[in-house]
């Protein structure tokens, strides 16, 4: 009967540490709009698939110690179906109701001012991969009483992304080629993102001294056969595929059978891409990633968190490594509210942001933001030896320390 | 001159393929009075089929065949359990296609993913003549093409059964009380045209990776063409393709080629303002009853 009690006492006991413990995993609700649906998908579930790979590392590691309390975090993922008014919707349910202290995403610069207008009221983080939010995150805009004053852009500025590419590219083709390359074309879709991603684009490799001409195509075209036709007539050394992955692949088997230049670059296409479709080229053909690619990476963090991120079921295409845009800010938020000590500050945790630092993943350099809150690293451009699909040499070239002339760098 | 040359052949080549959903289309808008805008995702339903079966080892042109049954197949269920109910009050037929194509983009992407999809070329080779390059599948496509246009084209306007359809098309009610098994030509249309379409995402990519979002690109066109060159008319599709192809190589070679569909959707409405009925007449189109 004794051993009875002392068993129910234990038994008890362990019962009560339990729930204990169970109180002080408290929930850190965040949000994450991404495109399930719609023509955005590939590049959205890139950003749900690293944001769930993010939650569970950092919850099974014990989750984030905050004053005397442990949150685990507890994501709220919504599909925008690349809609810019569902994203809207989303953003309003993820604050007003749910009240979620940060959200990710989404895809697309407009997507993400959009919900930038109710995240700022709101005091709730914002961390979003466009490029081009550098076009509105100005001094006013982050200013304490400013709308993008909880807005992290956690993709380095388009003049630094295209100023790190075009180095790279010319450093891998100039020495495959039998004089220095000293006209390039640009080839990039004629929609908001091409137009300005280009701009930047035309400028840095102006700026490493070739000629360009930009040559834009409608988006969505399928059949690329007579503006390549076009290009070819141009003589270039370089043709660079820009900013579509999905029309970069699907319009460069096609300049390679009309022979259209003696060397390319394809711009978002990974080498794990490139192998697989058996892509193969008689002349030099360079590729980067949006940041670092999955197919080859001279990094073992990277290998590791691929690894890690196709483990959870994530498909591989020509975006998976966009995943990397988003995955790195989960931890360095963790980090920030550990150091602020309590999560319904967010004025001290976006502070704390542009104070600290952290060495993630995307980059062997530690991620800073800037006062602009916009994050700083290079692009690798790999180079895929001629008449193979799977010998690559890649490399990383820093980006430039200012905008090339002519580029406003907004 | 080698690059004009280029252009031409160009042109051909970009038309086949238009041409090949137009003629779908124009059977089904013109003649059996259904206006399906899923009909471009049952194109990208025979491209992923295609894509499926030649990443399991199959031939190509096999597979192309088997596209072919499958989407007809589709087209076949299609018509039994949706479109049969809308004959008489086409818009809803025409909303409801919407519907079936949002539907069959993301089942293709829960069956599959929502990644690009392609294939080797199972061809391979490009002839030179000329300084003129000629891609092989190019040229395969255009002969297929050629072929299937000429068996409908001839099933239509030479066939019992071609005329019968036509009958029906002019008074369905007369056609009727002579006998012709009017519903049962309509089902036949959609099923025909709907194996057109899976021929034509077999073909499609042997050119060019698909997405599960394609046929929502390339069904403008395929409308386009069928109301250029006169609904229900295959000639006039022939033709309509061959009219865009040609804007489409000239104006990306020697105009502003960021324009290039704008320019061929202003020849479109061009043609229509100018003669409603199509270049080479046709039908009115799906009537309400």
């Amino acid at each position: 009967m004794r051993q009875l009690g002392l068993g129910l006492a234990m038994a008890a006991a362990g019962l009560a540490m339990a729930l204990q413990t169970a109180r002080a995993d408290e929930e850190l609700p965040i949000g994450v709009i991404a495109a399930q649906s719609g023509s955005f998908v590939s590049a959205g579930n890139t950003i749900v698939g690293a944001a769930n790979l993010a939650a569970q590392q950092i919850n099974d590691a014990g989750g984030i110690k905050v004053g005397d309390k442990t949150y685990k975090i507890k994501l709220y993922i919504r599909d925008n179906r690349t809609d810019v008014n569902v994203s809207i919707a989303a953003a309003r349910e993820l604050v007003n109701d749910i009240g979620v202290k940060a959200i990710w995403g989404t895809e697309t610069h407009d997507f993400s001012v959009s919900m930038a207008k109710i995240t700022g009221p709101a005091k709730v983080l914002q961390f979003s991969g466009n490029s081009s939010l550098g076009a509105v995150l100005d001094d006013k805009a982050v200013a304490d009483d400013g709308w993008l004053h909880y807005a992290f852009q956690s993709e380095p500025q388009e003049w630094q992304r295209s100023g790190s590419t075009a180095k790279g590219v010319l450093s891998l083709l100039t020495p495959q080629l039998k004089s220095p390359p000293k006209h390039s074309v640009v080839f990039v879709g004629n929609d908001a993102t091409g137009q300005y991603l280009s701009s930047h684009y035309v400028k840095a490799l102006e700026a490493e001294g070739q000629t360009v001409d930009l040559v834009q195509y409608p988006p969505d075209t399928t059949d690329f056969l007579p503006l390549l036709t076009r290009i070819k007539g141009m003589k270039p050394d370089i043709v660079h595929f820009w900013y579509n992955g999905d029309s970069t692949l699907t319009a460069f088997p096609q300049a390679l059978k009309l022979g259209v230049a003696p060397s390319y670059f394809l711009f978002g296409v990974d080498p794990g891409i490139y192998q697989e479709r058996s892509l193969k080229a008689d002349v030099p053909v360079t590729l980067s990633c949006v940041p670092v690619c999955w197919g080859s990476s001279p990094f073992p963090e990277v290998k590791q968190y691929f690894d890690k991120y196709f483990g959870l079921g994530a498909a591989k295409g020509p975006q998976s490594s966009v995943s990397l845009l988003y995955y790195d800010y989960f931890f360095w938020y963790a980090k920030a509210l550990e150091k602020v000590g309590k999560i319904d500050d967010p004025d001290a945790v976006v502070a704390e942001l542009l104070k600290s630092d952290y060495k993630g993943v995307v980059s062997p350099v530690p991620l800073v933001f800037n006062k602009h809150h916009q994050v700083t690293f290079a692009t690798e451009v790999c180079m895929v030896q001629p008449n193979t699909s799977d010998q690559f040499k890649c490399a990383v070239e820093q980006p430039p320390a200012a905008p090339p002339p002519g580029d406003n760098g907004g | 001159m080698d690059i004009l040359l280029q252009q031409l052949v160009n042109s051909l080549s970009v038309a086949s393929v238009t041409i090949l959903i137009g003629i779908g289309i124009t059977l089904i808008f013109g003649l059996a009075g259904i206006v399906n805008f899923a009909h471009g995702e049952f194109l990208m339903v025979g491209g992923m089929a295609t894509w499926f079966m030649v990443g399991a080892g199959i031939n190509f042109f096999l597979a192309l065949v088997f596209a072919g049954l499958l989407v007809g197949a589709l087209g076949y269920a299609a018509e039994r359990c949706l479109f049969r109910f809308t004959l008489n009050r086409p818009m809803n037929g025409f909303i409801m296609s919407i519907g079936l194509s949002v539907i069959l983009q993301h089942a293709v992407i829960r069956v599959f993913n929502e990644f690009q999809k392609s294939i080797a070329d199972p061809v391979g080779q490009v002839w030179t003549i000329g300084g003129v390059d000629i891609i092989a599948m190019r040229a395969i496509v255009v002969a297929i093409t050629a072929v299937i246009v000429a068996i409908t084209y001839f099933g239509i306007s030479r066939s019992r059964y071609g005329m019968a359809l036509r009958a029906s098309v002019s008074d369905r009610d007369t056609a009727e009380l002579m006998g012709i098994p009017v519903r049962r030509y309509v089902t036949g249309v959609f099923i025909y045209g709907s194996l057109l379409a899976g021929i034509g995402g077999a073909l499609m990519i042997s050119l060019f990776p698909i997405t599960p979002f394609t046929g929502s690109v390339i069904i403008i066109r395929g409308f386009a063409v069928s109301l250029i060159g006169g609904l229900g008319n295959v000639g006039g599709a022939v033709v309509g393709g061959l009219v865009l192809g040609l804007v489409d190589g000239l104006s990306a070679g020697y105009g502003y080629p960021e324009w290039t569909d704008a320019y061929s959707l202003v020849v479109m409405i061009l043609i229509l303002v100018l003669r409603p009925q199509g270049l080479l007449g046709g039908t009115l189109g799906p009537k309400a009853s």
